[in-house]
């Protein structure tokens, strides 16, 4: 008999917790906590517990699969990598440069997103390549590098120790990131004030010390006049306004509109002014939020306003201080770095600079790399059966994940051919020409960037099911079948080893330096650098060194109720399921706590409605509905319903609104309207 | 011959054991003999993982490998009982030596009286044990207070009161533990509460203290407590394996004196820790409002060992649904743990939104067991 702990990451949020998975004869059989990992110390979720619990599941996909005549046959790799690569060439030569797309999910490895990139772009000479951090951080990446110049958390979870004060906005991190949440609760009975605003009185809000409910989608007027009476108060830093930063008239000009925004906002001026006071007083605040600021139309503007708020009053580049978007997805952090979005090479190198086109040409062997800013993720879903004709996707399921289902359903039917990578089947692999089954967290090796810049490794515990394997092996395959050049790579540590050698923040960054639990932070430029635990210190990281104000008027959301949807719907998740619930939904532990969705409604409406506790209800909005449980609640504002996506049968995305933030893309996931009656 | 009671300096007969092993390598010197002559299968005890901050148990079966085990790891607080019911089937189709401390044996205990375990194929050896630390924290104190980087220690230790480092370059470095625990830092809180600092439940307790003159540092305390574990230590003797004299008398005074002063400090928190009243209700209803069913502190409790635990089933709902939980869920965790939690601290350890568990089942059982207690009082009258 052989028992072995392998030390690895956890395969669901941000946050990038350290676990053991214990092997007995070649299968997993449990977790055991780390309580080396300096990240959550041995400690973990619901989620993280039982994240060994879906791995062997019979519904795992064991072959590749091609689908004849609408059924799924089995087929070899060869016979799969063969059809691949000739549809794709095929229809690329007939179609155009931008004719095939690919779609990267931050589930997977930094090698498995930086490979899919390079294929995309050496392969086929296109920028038409995005990940879902477009669905949930976009705007971070956008807004936080027009304040600061660079689009990640400033500064690390662990960091919330030193605070005195931690404003959080849009972040319901004791469900969504609960161990990021036990350093603010560490922080919070060390003495310090933790102010939690959110529409639902969530169950992070319940453990704050300032609770402030406002309307859905109304941060912009919040944090204007919360900024309004920083400076009516004189609570602004002047010496940091004037020595790190511009565009400060701009910013003052605009929140001068902003001292009363009850109307607007729901919250009470007296409150605002408390709130402001609070934070602004403190010695050292920091800024937490989620996706509860980035998924609307006003995304980057939301982003931004917490920039404003930040510089303002000096709280950027120390110790206690910063503005931290908590990432939802283990790599998502990672799957940016890695150049998986339209415009940037890996490590945020633009692709319409010429000087950086010419250096992965010339490190990659290739000619005519384009320039241009690509189709992302949603505008893909958009463009299919137009300008794209095929697409690949790694590891997502859009099907449940995108805005409006019945979309997404109806232009994925219109390629000519799709390709998808995953571990199960799932609501999108069934509209696939070729399904490549995958290796899944514990079956690999890789690196996983947490939300803090952490770069960690994942270890691989146990084989494969049947023929599949690692995507970035799968990657490999197709590379060679399509005659490519520069993908040689007999490990995944040679990818990692290629992706470095591009890409300064990583250069310093080896597998070898990643065995000790710290691992690294990026940046981290050479061998000989401990890495950068808090961005901005000195100066921020724009071309010129200074932090930028914006002055941001409030915008309303692209759909407002009215008679006929008369409800604000918000979308999420909650504690005890990840996202389109291929992996969570398989877990007996979190199936048991909780075995389908629901949707969250104020006591006022139900009673209206006549909507009793675990009532059937229907969802209707313009683009489709949907049926889930009722759940009543004290914790709900009346007319705001809060719904998670995790279920496919009372699926939200039915009902979300693909209208999108101009600056980044993001859909407004969070905010639409509905009607909501007794099923 | 050997009796229950009996004590000993021991050592390995084997040369290389002696200088490889700690304290002259009795322990390991035992579970060589136990594996090469097949008297167990395998082996389970702690190995270093990525440093002396990382304890990992590890099943061994290869007696060439059982140097790889480790000595005490003072800042990797890992029990073994634990893996014993939920990987290794509770031994009960294989033989199997286990390593561990107090709270660690009185856990197999428990698990013995409900037949998780078989006895029968377990040979227990215990380590003494003074306290364990948080393995994050611990660096983070030595950086503080020792001034010296956590990567450079190689070894830590408990002795007179003080947690002592050792360097790479052979520099000791210590503190008192009551300073290090007064400012935060320190033994885990069930470690600081602990009683059971000499495991008498296990079949050998071997440990450092009352090792004095000559042999200091070079021989281990064994203090028989079983007749199988008298057999052994006869049996690993006479097979060559291991050399033992009679300890100095000085030596079992201090023996003696350690554990008292101790159990003495383990009093003194658990006065400090334990609430009582009113005041005790509010505290814990204000912890468990953070409570995220995670399940971490039930999945990592030796005494949990219920395959169907009525918690986690759906229907019917023990405990009412919903998050936080209902803070009955830890009184009937508490109710059904009954006098049998032994305060290892795994439940706290795991908790991510830091409730102090490990005191609460400690009260909580310390108050079960005086309530059988006055049971079984007046019981006995009538």
């Amino acid at each position: 008999m052989e028992i072995k702990y392998v030390p690895t990451t956890c395969p669901y949020c941000g946050v990038g917790c350290g676990l053991n998975l214990v092997v007995k004869d070649g299968e997993l059989v449990g977790v055991e906590p780390w309580k080396r990992s300096p990240i959550n110390e041995g400690k973990l979720c619901p989620k993280g517990l039982s994240c060994w619990e879906f791995v062997h599941d019979e519904d795992r996909l064991t072959t590749p699969l091609i689908q004849k005549d609408g059924e799924f046959v089995k087929a070899t790799w060869d016979e799969a990598l063969d059809l691949v690569a000739s549809r794709l060439k095929t229809i690329h030569e007939a179609n155009g440069q931008n004719s095939v797309a690919f779609q990267v999910s931050c589930r997977t490895t930094n090698e498995e997103c930086y490979e899919m990139q390079k294929l995309a772009r050496v392969g086929f000479k296109t920028n038409y390549v995005d990940n879902c951090a477009r669905i949930c951080h976009g705007p971070s990446v956008a807004g936080l590098s027009l304040s600061f110049g660079s689009g990640a958390a400033t500064n690390g979870f662990a960091d919330a120790l030193n605070a005195d004060c931690i404003f959080m906005i849009g972040s319901n991190a004791l469900e969504a990131h609960p161990l990021a949440a036990r350093r603010i609760i560490q922080a919070k009975e060390k003495g310090a004030h933790l102010i939690v605003c959110d529409p639902r009185y969530s169950m992070t809000a319940k453990q704050a010390d300032t609770y402030v409910r406002y309307k859905p989608s109304s941060q912009i007027a919040l944090l204007n006049s919360m900024m309004y009476w920083i400076i009516a108060q004189d609570l602004h830093d002047k010496e940091f306004i004037a020595n790190r930063t511009k565009g400060f008239e701009d910013l003052k000009a605009t929140v001068q509109k902003y001292a009363d925004v009850k109307a607007r906002t729901g919250v009470p001026t007296e409150l605002v002014k408390e709130v402001a006071r609070k934070y602004a007083a403190a010695k050292n605040a920091v800024i937490i939020y989620c996706l509860g600021i980035t998924e609307q139309t006003t995304g980057t503007d939301n982003v931004m306003s917490l920039g404003n708020l930040a510089m303002l009053t000096g709280n950027i580049g120390r110790l206690g201080v910063g503005v931290n978007p908590l990432r939802g997805q283990n790599n998502v952090q990672g799957a940016c770095d890695m150049g998986a979005y339209p415009n940037m090479y890996s490590g945020y190198q633009k692709c319409e600079v010429p000087e950086n086109r010419e250096k992965m040409e010339n490190a990659w062997g290739v000619e005519g790399l384009p320039g241009e800013y690509g189709l992302t993720l949603t505008e893909q879903i958009d463009a299919c059966g137009d300008e794209i004709k095929a697409i690949v996707i790694m590891g997502e399921n859009p099907m449940m994940s995108f805005p409006d289902s019945n979309h997404v359903r109806r232009q994925l039917e219109k390629l000519d051919f799709l390709v998808t990578l995953d571990i199960f089947p799932t609501e999108t692999t069934k509209l696939a020409d070729v399904i490549l089954p995958g290796a899944c967290f514990a079956e690999k090796d890789g690196t996983f960037t947490s939300g803090e810049r952490r770069v960690q490794r994942i270890r691989k515990a146990v084989d494969p099911p049947g023929e599949a394997k690692a995507d970035w092996e799968i990657l490999t395959d197709l590379a060679h079948k399509l005659g490519l050049e520069g993908f040689e790579f007999t490990s995944v540590e040679d990818v990692f080893d290629d992706m470095r050698k591009v890409t300064p923040s990583y250069a310093g960054i080896s597998y070898g330096r990643l065995e000790r639990p710290e691992a690294l932070i990026w940046p981290c430029p050479t061998e000989e650098h401990p890495g950068t635990p808090i961005l901005h210190k000195e100066k921020f990281a724009s071309p010129d060194g200074l932090g930028a104000f914006y002055g941001i008027e409030d915008r309303l959301p692209a759909e407002l109720p009215d008679a006929e949807y008369p409800f604000e719907l918000m979308t999420g998740r909650i504690l005890f399921h990840y996202h389109s619930g291929t992996m969570t939904r398989r877990s007996p532990t979190l199936d048991h706590e909780v075995p389908t969705g629901y949707i969250e409604i104020s006591v006022e409406d139900a009673k209206e409605l006549g909507i009793q506790q675990g009532d059937r209800v229907k969802l209707r909005s313009r683009r489709g509905e949907a049926e889930t449980l009722g759940r009543v609640t004290s914790d709900m504002p009346k007319g705001v319903l809060y719904m998670s996506f995790h279920f496919s049968e009372g699926p939200a995305n039915v009902l979300t609104n693909t209208a999108l933030d101009p600056m980044s893309k993001m859909p407004e996931l969070k905010y639409c309207a509905v009607a909501l009656e007794k099923a | 011959m050997v009796k229950v009671g009996d004590m000993f300096y021991a050592q390995a007969a084997d040369i290389s054991i002696q200088q490889k092993g700690e304290c002259g390598g009795a322990v390991t010197a035992t579970l060589k003999y136990l594996l090469e002559n097949k008297l167990v299968d395998g082996v389970l005890a702690m190995k270093r993982g990525v440093d002396i901050y990382d304890g990992v148990p590890t099943l061994v079966t290869d007696p060439a490998r059982i140097t790889e085990l480790s000595g005490s790891l003072h800042c990797a607080p890992v029990i073994q009982s634990n893996v014993l019911f939920k990987y290794l089937n509770g031994a009960q189709d294989m033989k199997l030596a286990v390593v561990g401390v107090g709270c660690d044996s009185l856990a197999m205990q428990v698990q013995i009286r409900k037949e998780e375990l078989n006895a029968d194929n377990l040979v227990r050896i215990g380590l003494n044990c003074g306290g364990t630390f948080p393995p994050v924290q611990a660096q983070e104190m030595i950086q503080k207070f020792y001034e010296t980087d956590p990567m450079d220690v190689v070894k830590g230790e408990i002795a007179k009161g003080n947690f002592i480092i050792e360097t790479k370059d052979h520099e000791h470095k210590e503190f008192k533990i009551d300073d290090l625990e007064e400012q935060g830092y320190g033994r885990r809180a069930s470690c600081r509460r602990c009683e059971e600092k000499i495991p008498r439940t296990m079949d050998l307790a071997f440990g450092n203290w009352g090792v004095i003159g000559p042999d200091a540092g070079k021989a281990t305390f064994v203090e028989v407590c079983s007749a199988a574990g008298a057999q052994l230590l006869e049996d690993a003797v006479h097979a060559g394996a291991l050399t033992t004299k009679d300890p100095l008398p000085k030596g079992i005074e201090i023996r003696a004196n350690v554990e008292k002063a101790m159990l003495k400090l383990g009093a003194k928190w658990q006065a400090h820790d334990f609430l009582s009243g009113e005041e005790r209700d509010e505290f814990w209803l204000e912890q468990f409002a953070k409570c995220i069913k995670c399940g971490g502190c039930w999945k990592a409790c030796p005494i949990c060992t219920c395959d169907d635990c009525k918690l986690e089933s759906c229907e019917p709902r023990w405990v009412e649904s919903g998050i936080p939980p209902s803070p009955k869920l830890q009184y009937t965790r508490a109710a059904h743990m009954d006098a049998d939690c032994v305060d290892c601290g795994q439940c706290e350890d795991a908790c991510p939104v830091e409730i102090p568990l490990s005191s609460f089942f400690h009260q909580s059982t310390k108050n079960t067991a005086k309530l059988l207690a006055r049971f079984d009082e007046i019981t006995a009258t009538r």
